[in-house]
């Protein structure tokens, strides 16, 4: 196996350039939905990187016994199992930010990014490889949640976790909040923007053209 | 494209001629404060205009004073510099210039822009405008028509589903004017607008029946707001309609031909 890349890239690449949200667009729901604040930015990244790299780990520890024809069931099955474990415990200790959550913790179970990770790497790497590629994913798709997260409360309410930053005009201070920030276009338009940004600083993310326009004759074309 | 002498800024400079007798009736009741706000705007579209042009090598065109002309007539009022700097930013670039300038986007750069601004400050409130700057709207889409920068059935398709509720006693008199203003500066957009026959009834149908249902469904909607809020749906199904237009055209041809 000296072709495998070192450990420590296995862990670096998903952060930013294979970011699985910007560059393979994964999880894009979940990032939409639970980015209107910090807190439930933070809670979701947690709760999707635990259940990201236990999974790996399971799964990989019994790659060898999963029969191919029935893997699918078999990784949901476990998915599953740990992402109820993890809501269990969001409902028990950090009730309030559960309730704000509302389903998406559920959904982690069908978040494409850890279908993708468990079908795509822990089924043919060691378990300690595999755990740091799930942890590398899922720090890379905590990085935009969080950014996203910081960027809609600020310029939506004013606060970065519930600490007044921005003083707005209803308490005395000079900042209109902009209230379409808390709606969910634009969370699109926030990851649209970051992807534009990532892609224009790193150009060999930029994908193929599915047409070449044809020769219009127009100056300068 | 261009054929003749049809290029992109001889459609541009025909639509801002359609245009004028709103615009300056519309300066002329405004007075100083809407030549200001027009400068403005006019400056803020111009700056990315050109950043666009030196990052991209993308001409500039004289259709960023249509936007700017729409944009300082129906953009909320009472929004402080930041935000309208804000508004008309996320317009042009994301509505226009990421597409590769005016010809090529989807969405009317204004449309986004006031839709933008008003959804994003909800407590602005809306314009109000002077009934002759209504009137105005009149000449402008005739001599639009006239010159042939505006689709003739999307401005009949509208105005027969308008004289429909009106004549089925719905309570539209309130948006009437904005209707007309919106219709000439947004919807009638040669670029966002439906390209094909059937498309441009339509389209034109298509915002004259959501012109009605928001002004009989929509509790607290100024006339303005109502007006953009159709404009905006019926730029986003227009590229719909036109398929619509070619999927019967074909079962046409096909019926006919074999």
């Amino acid at each position: 196996m000296s072709s495998q890349p070192r450990l420590w890239t296995t862990f670096t690449e998903p952060l930013i350039r294979q970011n699985p949200v910007t560059l393979q667009i994964l999880g894009i729901c979940s990032a939409l939905a639970v980015t209107t604040s910090v807190a439930t930015a933070l809670t979701m990244s947690a709760s999707l990187t635990a259940v990201l790299v236990m999974s790996a780990g399971i799964i990989s520890v019994i790659r060898n016994h999963i029969p191919s024809s029935i893997r699918l069931i078999v990784q949901i099955v476990i998915v599953a199992s740990l992402v109820i474990v993890i809501d269990q415990l969001l409902q028990a200790y950090l009730f309030e930010i559960s309730q704000r959550l509302s389903v998406f913790v559920s959904l982690i179970t069908t978040n494409c990014l850890v279908l993708g990770r468990t079908e795509s790497f822990a089924r043919h790497n060691p378990p300690g490889r595999a755990m740091i590629d799930a942890l590398g994913n899922g720090l890379g798709y905590s990085l935009v949640l969080i950014l996203i997260g910081s960027l809609r409360e600020l310029f939506g309410a004013g606060t970065l976790l519930d600490w007044q930053l921005l003083p707005t005009v209803d308490q005395g201070g000079w900042f209109t909040p902009l209230n379409l920030m808390l709606l969910a276009p634009s969370g699109f338009f926030l990851l649209g923007g970051l992807v534009w940004a990532i892609r224009s600083l790193l150009p060999e993310q930029v994908e193929a053209g599915e047409f070449t326009p044809p020769e219009t004759g127009e100056d300068g074309a | 494209m261009t054929r003749g002498l049809w290029d992109r800024e001889m459609v541009a400079m025909l639509l801002l001629l359609a245009l004028m007798p709103m615009a300056l009736t519309w300066l002329w009741f405004g007075g100083a404060e809407a030549v200001g706000r027009l400068l403005f705007v006019l400056l803020i579209s111009g700056l990315w205009h050109v950043i666009f042009m030196l990052a991209r090598a993308q001409p500039p065109s004289f259709a960023g004073a249509l936007t700017g002309l729409a944009v300082a007539m129906l953009a909320p009022q009472e929004l402080s510099l930041l935000q309208l700097v804000l508004g008309i930013s996320f317009g042009s670039v994301m509505a226009e210039l990421i597409f590769g300038g005016w010809g090529r986007n989807v969405l009317n750069p204004a449309t986004v822009t006031i839709a933008f601004l008003g959804f994003g400050f909800p407590a602005a409130p809306w314009p109000d405008f002077a009934l002759p700057v209504a009137w105005a709207a009149i000449p402008a889409l005739a001599l639009g028509m006239l010159l042939g920068v505006m689709s003739a059935r999307l401005i009949a398709g509208a105005l027969a589903v308008i004289l429909i509720a009106w004549l089925a006693d719905l309570p539209i008199a309130p948006v009437l004017p904005a209707f007309g203003v919106v219709l000439a500066l947004l919807v009638t957009d040669p670029v966002t607008s439906a390209s094909t026959r059937t498309g441009g009834w339509l389209n034109g149908a298509l915002y004259g029946a959501l012109v009605t249902l928001f002004a009989f469904g929509w509790g607290h909607g100024a006339p303005v707001q109502v007006a953009v809020s159709a404009a905006l749906l019926a730029s986003l199904a227009a590229p719909l309609l036109d398929e619509i237009a070619i999927a019967l055209w074909t079962a046409r041809r096909r019926r006919r031909h074999g």
